[in-house]
């Protein structure tokens, strides 16, 4: 099995925000997860990316349990994860940004008197035509629109090389030309590249359009976890959350 | 592609020429200034080697420090009581300095690089004061409030020209190991730990240990400097190790501007002559120098450089264009 968990639980106080959630990601989907406001898709994510740690159950990434293990450490295994609000580096190029995850993924930066620029031109710029920023590549991180800063974000991980990449809201604050132009790049991303991905996503036609597999959650449990088409099905999910929109 | 790149070495050359220009000013230097100012001279490049060091910390790795001076401090005691008590080898005390300095800076910084921000400042500022209290009344091993006099360097180095050179080489020497660094792709993580810890631990960096690491380097240079000053001065005293002495590199960075490599320099430079120059009609200079540092924070964010290499880029930029539209 590829990523797994089990029965992994997550409480903040009183609050069990995930509850004994066991879910299976297969390889080179496209995964979904799913539900309303305060369902625990976030806080699942950072259970997987290691920016919190379980409470009770496990994590299994490639048969290795990495419930405990910290972030870098897990970024160090093939897991990377880009966030809701877009984190990038602001004041640094839009090159210098995406090198960052190289010199990171090449196990480079505990060199200390070699050129910086030097390093991994060549993979910088693929990495930047693929993800359609190579005539920005001088530009600083906040001086580009908010598309384009997703788009950066997701170059930036795609330094570091990811077997499994987490995508928290890709589509979040953007017009729908946008959420077109930035789905079909992440599909592109998982054909061509075969990275697994595993998204959260408020817009169900982006979903249903995209992912392979999805898991629902609702408050803090899986209520339901197949093809779209099984999920779309489920009565429990109908009631839930899908109500008559679907 | 190609044509950046002649572009990048011309950029280069011109960038280079400045360094060549300063070099061989710094060299003729001593021979057309007074006495005078020929210490004052050798007092700001000391500095300013400390402010380099201070600004690893605050300008690329963005962490304020305001315990420096305990590590200038200590590599200037550890000079001191290795030549006035048991006659050690000055080139090996020198060493120990730096090596002294950088041990105290790992377990200092060992604590410190948990914390990030005003909480990070507080607690280098209580280590730093810390480390003064233990030296200034540890007085059978410290010398204490009485500090340690007769600290000679050897042979030629008592004439003030002679250690200027000395001081000048391991000037040149040590800003450019730390220019290296900063541009190496360590120092492309320090910056990215700098502009977003959060992102930068999720491409894999254990943010701690790299901080730990700047923190260990930015000490052992701020010894350095500590180690060159004391034998020139022939004394060390506590108050070296104070925050008042801490704070010199944080206003010279300001001034000068933090967020370029020379910034701390120029401010250090800029500071060390106002002082000097001020002090010979009246000694309330710190009301000068407060004035300057108040209208630059306000005239010029980001300080000096910085500005200038606004202005630069914009003049460029406004070239590039008048010539693409002609």
């Amino acid at each position: 099995m590829f990523l797994q968990t089990q029965r992994i639980t997550k409480e903040f106080g009183k609050l069990r925000a995930v509850n004994q959630v066991s879910l299976d990601i297969r390889k080179g989907d496209i995964h979904a997860i799913i539900g309303p406001n305060g369902a625990g898709k976030s806080t699942y994510f950072n259970l997987v990316t290691g920016y919190h740690q379980a409470t009770s159950g496990k994590v299994l990434f490639k048969g290795n349990e990495i419930t405990h293990l910290p972030a870098f450490r897990r970024c160090k295994y093939g897991i990377t994860r880009s966030f809701q609000i877009t984190s990038i580096f602001p004041k640094f190029t839009v090159y210098e940004s995406v090198l960052m995850g190289l010199l990171s993924h090449r196990g480079v930066t505990l060199s200390f008197f070699s050129a910086s620029k030097k390093f991994f031109k060549e993979e910088v710029y693929r990495i930047l035509e693929d993800v359609g920023l190579a005539d920005q590549a001088d530009t600083l991180g906040d001086s580009i629109s908010h598309g384009d800063k997703k788009r950066l974000e997701l170059g930036i991980t795609l330094g570091t090389e990811p077997e499994l990449l987490l995508l928290d809201e890709p589509t979040c604050g953007m017009s729908a030309e946008e959420t077109d132009s930035i789905m079909s790049l992440i599909n592109k991303l998982s054909t061509e590249r075969g990275i697994t991905i595993l998204f959260t996503e408020h817009d169900m036609s982006v979903v249903f359009g995209i992912a392979k597999r999805i898991s629902v959650l609702h408050q803090g449990t899986l209520i339901a976890d197949g093809k779209p088409d099984e999920v779309r099905a489920n009565e429990e999910v109908q009631k839930v959350y899908l109500g008559g929109t679907a | 592609m190609v044509i950046n790149q002649t572009e990048q070495k011309e950029s280069m050359l011109k960038r280079g020429w400045w360094l060549i220009l300063l070099v061989a000013g710094a060299i003729i230097a001593p021979h057309v200034i007074s006495d005078f100012y020929l210490v004052i001279l050798i007092e700001a490049l000391i500095m300013s080697l400390f402010a380099l060091s201070f600004n690893l910390l605050f300008g690329y790795m963005g962490q304020l420090s305001f315990g420096q001076a305990a590590f200038y401090g200590l590599g200037g005691y550890t000079v001191a009581m290795l030549i006035t008590k048991v006659n050690f080898n000055f080139w090996l005390s020198l060493l120990a300095g730096v090596g002294v300095a950088g041990f105290v800076g790992l377990i200092v910084g060992f604590f410190c690089v948990r914390l990030r921000g005003i909480y990070f400042a507080v607690l280098t500022l209580a280590f730093g004061q810390l480390l003064f209290v233990i030296i200034y009344k540890w007085h059978d091993f410290t010398g204490g409030d009485d500090g340690i006099q007769g600290v000679f360097p050897p042979g030629i180095l008592k004439i003030p020209m002679a250690y200027y050179y000395f001081v000048l080489l391991i000037f040149i020497a040590s800003a450019f190991i730390l220019w290296r660094i900063v541009n190496s792709p360590f120092g492309h993580t320090l910056k990215a730990m700098r502009e977003n810890p959060e992102r930068t631990e999720f491409l894999g960096i254990h943010i701690a240990k790299y901080q730990l690491i700047t923190f260990v380097i930015a000490a052992a240079f701020a010894g350095l400097a500590g180690a060159l000053w004391v034998p020139f001065y022939r004394s060390v005293a506590p108050f070296y190790l104070m925050w008042i002495k801490s704070g010199e590199p944080v206003m010279a960075a300001i001034l000068g501007g933090a967020s370029t490599f020379f910034g701390p320099v120029l401010g250090m430079f800029i500071m060390t002559f106002i002082h000097a120059y001020i002090l010979g009609f009246t000694h309330f200079w710190p009301i000068i120098m407060g004035t300057i540092i108040l209208i630059i924070i306000f005239a010029l964010p980001g300080g000096i450089l910085e500005f200038a290499k606004v202005k630069i880029k914009e003049r460029q930029e406004r070239m590039k264009s008048a010539k693409g539209s002609s």
